[in-house]
């Protein structure tokens, strides 16, 4: 066959040609997968491998207004057990010491770990509970027990952290510091001072690319993230944790004492709206009560008798009535269109002036006179009460706010009766602390202030945004109708025929008016009457500092159901606490003895110590205590033996100062 | 090492390019380790670097120490290294281990120092050599078929059945190859085709054994067939799933690549330190060092056939292009296998992956054409006179 180079050549060229062609496919389809399919490509690489992370920021402090925390966040600590990973001879050297330690630290028996961790290793778990929810002093310990100080691998440990919302004050105002969550659709539930400002204290979110880099792992792309997270900023509110302390125990006494369904207590600064304390309390199936919903500004409801202020500040604005206009009580029931209005007290008070009647807080008196005088032009009336905003909500950041109503003539609901059932608070449905802002004007002396409950934003110690008191009306009536309504709402305490007489103290001094208003009255069962006893008001009486309510719900009707009984004493222990609390500035003279010898000798001693001495001066004769301080002064060591005055001294007078370390005094 | 380099000798340009190769490695391999590190979770990228830079010492010295050896010398070689092949040929297969349940019996382990070893590279170099040298042997006679049967055939068939159950690829690449260079050489086109046709009856025998009695002997036939219809099938199956992040990996890398060591399908692309090694290098390197890498090897076959057609003798020639070819040839596969050209084997990049000892007998290769390279062999050759025809005149020294 004859092989020859040129033959092997020729096939070579062959070869080599179908060599290259394959390499020229190979860049063909290369080029092709970058240009042609590669946009397709490209994308399935982002979708696969990168993914943004959300960095959680930390949420800011939620501040009382001397700077008490109310809430904020911490870590906590799930400890869990892998007890797959840890060597046998490891385990059973261990498992005894480390029981005996978790037992010190979580107050189980040692007995019981003991069980918890051998159970995990015979039945391989990988992921046992040990303990919830340990605090960052307690995890730091968990970490240095026997074999968990071998770490995840080898000692099994698994720790878990998450982030919770603490509250240092407990349950106390627990729904008004309330709380912020999201489900996973992104939809916030808030709740109290935590939902409201929520936009401060909640922070930024930042953002960071990650990559895939196997499964489960993703590692950060890039220096930097792609948005910083920015820390939510500190919120102070107006909470005064003092008052909000004695507010809440002195509702939840009453409560429990008249077995109520719920009741709530707020108190406010009567010059700035600064709510300093807010209190809801509800009652469980077992009889006890937690800060279930925020009734104190969500419950709309009748008010009764307190409504009987805002018709007696409409009546004398429009000039139509006077406190001194004597109305008949008649028997103690006035009947208008078939319907009978009663007084609570039997029998009825007899012909007595509207003042009086405002003070034994009479229903009859009241509906005569709204009725009498608004009958023939009840839009007269109705507008009055709208001038001071009554039914206009309050704009409260809290979510939730209860509607006020107060109808218009001929409103859907209105009727002849109507004016006569509003004079003494039916027909018309306010929150308490709308009904507190009202009682707060009068004690402002007519100035209408929104009630606040935020104070201050803050980013550590910058302020970010301040809030001052904002006006909703700067006069809802006359000064002189002010100065009237306030003399009679002292008088409700104070005189004795006033509904509050009893919460009348010789110490301080309170104004207010009760109210105990009928609820399920439509029923004709009367067993499912119930009361709402309530009292408005503000101490002390001359100078208002807090204006406060009190609205306590279905009181057991068994122990009583009068807001003076029911509502009235927590207004008054409330403010009788915050008066004792209160410094008051007082001087105390102290008279000034004055000691003949005293004078004499110190005298002495002040001109011995004002010389100036080269040489170590006499000191015979002199106190000890004086004698050492003069010569101390001069930088000698001085030793005492007994007491009284100098009797020797070791160097005599006039010896060289610089001769001298030390001197021994005789006293006698 | 001065020394090292003065003794240095045969074609420059292919020491060049090896040595580029290599360096260049270092780059790719450094960086697909830590996949093997941080997923697969074997070893520390440090070690792996170390290995590989190891291997490649080693794989320089074979270089180094081949190179040295006249050409001629391949010959009697390759004849006492064929029993020794096909022995060990045997035992790889026989030790039956198993990849999910297929025979992936490829690698042998050497005793005491706990390298493994895939005897099929071995055997590729050794046999080509045996072919080259017989065709060299028949260059001036008029074969018969029946003539070549024993001396050609036997060898080949019992090398390309003992690789075939493990590793399909590199027994069908061989079988290629040893019908290419008897095609260079010269073997009738006709007794070719015959063979081909009995290659195919051979095989065709041997999957449809495997397929009626799957347990009679242990075989990749599931594979290779699930393999090769994921490469047709145009739906997405499992076998996709590499194929697929290759692409991706070519597709982001654009025209300049995202730069050393940025490569993000490293991490999710099985075997990114090997087999699927060029589309990790055109994620990181982009076109431009996907096209400069087919450039090398483009070059490297353009001096091997410069020194095919500088080597004075036959045997020569043949000897370059027998080992020479298959390198390249295996390149190219390997890269056809990224861009999805050709259906997943399992071949290396030649002087590239951080395929072990498979380096080695590229090394080897390279080795034996740097010596037919070496002018020097050629005049050593010309004072002596050797029967070549007896191998034991190899054993007694007197070559």
């Amino acid at each position: 066959m004859a092989v020859t180079d040129k033959t092997i050549l020729k096939r070579l060229y062959f070869v080599t040609g179908f060599l290259f062609l394959f390499a020229g496919a190979v860049l063909f389809k290369l080029v092709n997968i970058q240009m042609v399919q590669g946009e397709k490509y490209r994308k399935l690489a982002h979708k696969r491998t990168e993914k943004l992370f959300t960095i959680e920021p930390n949420r800011g402090n939620l501040y009382s207004d001397d700077g008490s925390l109310l809430a904020t966040s911490v870590s906590k600590y799930t400890i869990r057990f892998d007890a797959l990973t840890v060597k046998d001879a490891d385990f059973k050297e261990n498992v005894k010491p480390l029981s005996d330690a978790l037992a010190q630290l979580l107050g189980e028996t040692s007995s019981h770990y003991q069980q918890l961790l051998r159970k995990a290793k015979a039945n391989k778990n990988r992921y046992a509970l040990i303990a919830r929810n340990l605090d960052y002093s307690e995890y730091m310990a968990v970490k240095d027990f026997p074999l968990f100080r071998k770490g995840p691998y080898k000692g099994g440990l698994i720790i878990e952290q998450k982030i919770v919302r603490e509250h240092p004050l407990g349950k106390i105002a627990e729904r008004s510091v309330g709380y912020e969550r999201v489900d996973e659709n992104g939809y916030y539930t808030r709740v109290g001072l935590e939902g409201a400002f929520g936009q401060y204290l909640r922070g930024v979110e930042g953002k960071r690319l990650k990559q895939k880099i196997a499964k489960g792992q993703w590692k950060p792309i890039g220096f930097d993230n792609i948005v910083e997270p920015k820390d939510g900023y500190d919120v102070v509110s107006t909470i005064d944790i003092n008052i909000q302390d004695i507010a809440h125990h002195a509702l939840l006494g009453q409560l429990e004492k008249y077995k109520a369904d719920h009741g709530c207590v707020i108190v406010m600064e009567t010059a700035t709206g600064e709510v300093k304390a807010i209190s809801n309390l509800g009652r469980t199936e077992a009889g006890k009560y937690y800060e279930r919903l925020n009734y104190a500004i969500g419950e709309s409801h009748e008010p009764g008798s307190t409504f009987k202020l805002m018709n007696l500040v409409a009546g004398l604005e429009d000039k139509v009535i006077d406190t001194s206009d004597v109305y008949d009580t008649e028997r103690g029931y006035w009947r208008i269109y078939r319907h009978r209005i009663k007084d609570s007290k039997r029998g009825g008070y007899g012909k007595i002036s509207l003042a009086k009647a405002f003070e034994v807080s009479s229903n009859t008196a009241f509906a005569k006179m709204v009725h009498e005088s608004y009958k023939e032009n009840p839009e007269k009336y109705v507008d009055r009460l709208y001038s001071m905003q009554l039914n206009q909500e309050l704009g409260l950041p809290i979510k939730g706010e209860g509607t006020p109503v107060i109808r218009y003539p001929d409103e859907k609901g209105w009727s002849g009766l109507s004016l006569a059932q509003m004079a003494y608070g039916y027909e018309v449905s306010m929150t308490p602390l709308q009904v507190l802002s009202f009682y707060n004007a009068i004690a402002n002396d007519g100035e209408m202030v929104k009630p606040r409950l935020i104070k201050e934003v803050k980013e550590w110690n910058t302020t970010i945004q301040k809030f001052d008191k904002e006006v909703i009306n700067p006069a809802i009536c006359s000064r002189e109708t002010v100065e009237k309504v306030q003399h009679l709402l002292a008088n409700v305490v104070s005189k004795k025929h006033g509904t509050g007489h009893k919460l009348y103290s010789t110490n301080f001094s309170m104004a207010g008016k009760t109210g105990t208003a009928q609820k399920n009255y439509a029923s004709k069962d009367p067993d499912k009457l119930r009361y709402i006893s309530s009292f408005a008001g503000y101490f002390p009486a001359e100078n208002p500092k807090y204006s406060c309510i009190v609205v306590i719900h279905e009181p057991d009707k068994s122990v009583g159901y009068y807001g003076a009984d029911v509502s009235g004493p927590v207004f008054k222990s409330i403010a009788q606490k915050v008066y004792t609390s209160s410094p008051l500035i007082d001087e105390v003279d102290m008279e000034k003895v004055e000691d003949q010898t005293l004078e004499k000798s110190y005298q002495k001693y002040f001109a011995e110590a004002q010389k100036k001495y080269n040489k170590v001066p006499n000191v015979k004769g002199m106190c000890g205590m004086d004698a050492v301080s003069i010569l101390e002064n001069l930088g000698i060591e001085v030793e005492v033996k007994g007491n009284g005055k100098v009797k020797r001294q070791s160097v005599s007078q006039g010896t060289d100062l610089n001769t001298v370390d030390k001197i021994v005094l005789e006293l006698s | 090492m001065l020394r090292v380099f003065k003794n240095i000798k045969g074609d420059k340009a292919i020491w060049a390019v090896v040595a580029l190769l290599a360096v260049f490695s270092f780059l790719p391999v450094y960086s697909a380790s830590s996949n093997l590190v941080y997923v697969v979770g074997n070893g520390t990228t440090t070690g792996h670097l170390i290995k590989h830079a190891l291997l490649l010492f080693l794989g320089f010295g074979i270089i180094f120490g081949v190179h040295r050896i006249p050409s001629h010398f391949f010959k009697g070689l390759s004849i006492i290294a064929m029993p020794i092949v096909l022995v060990l040929l045997v035992f790889t297969l026989a030790q039956g281990d198993t990849i999910a349940g297929a025979n992936a019996s490829r690698w042998i382990r050497i005793p005491f120092v706990g390298i493994t070893f895939q005897t099929s590279n071995l055997a590729t170099v050794v046999l080509m050599i045996y072919v080259a040298r017989y065709l060299t042997k028949i260059k001036d006679k008029t074969i018969r078929f029946k003539e070549s049967i024993l001396p050609l055939w036997v060898p080949v068939f019992l090398v390309v059945l003992l690789i075939l159950p493990a590793n399909f690829s590199t027994a069908a690449i061989l079988f290629s190859m040893v019908l290419l260079l008897c095609f260079l050489g010269g073997y009738p086109l006709k007794y070719i085709f015959g063979i081909v046709g009995t290659g195919m009856v051979c095989l065709t025998f041997f999957i449809l054994t495997a397929k009626a009695a799957p347990d009679l002997f242990p075989n990749r036939v599931d594979t290779w067939i699930s393999r090769v219809e994921s490469f047709w099938n145009p739906e997405d199956t499992e076998a996709d799933y590499q194929i697929e992040k290759a692409k991706i990996a070519i597709a982001s890398g654009g025209i300049v690549g995202k730069g050393a060591g940025k490569s993000v399908q490293k991490n999710f692309l099985p075997q990114s330190s090997s087999d699927f090694i060029y589309a990790i290098i055109v994620e990181e390197y982009g076109l431009v060092g996907g096209f400069v890498l087919m450039f090398f090897y483009l070059f490297l076959l353009f001096r091997i056939v410069v020194v095919a057609n500088g080597n004075g003798t036959i045997f020569g020639k043949l000897l370059v292009l027998g080992v020479g070819l298959p390198i390249v040839f295996q390149a190219l596969i390997n890269m056809a296998v990224a861009v999805e050209l050709f259906p997943v084997t399992g071949q290396t990049l030649p002087l590239i992956s951080s395929g072990g000892t498979s380096s080695w007998m590229t090394c080897l290769a390279i080795g034996i054409i740097l010596s037919a390279s070496n002018k020097d062999n050629d005049i050593e050759r010309k004072t002596l006179d050797i029967d070549d025809s007896n191998p034991l005149q190899v054993l007694s020294g007197q070559l």
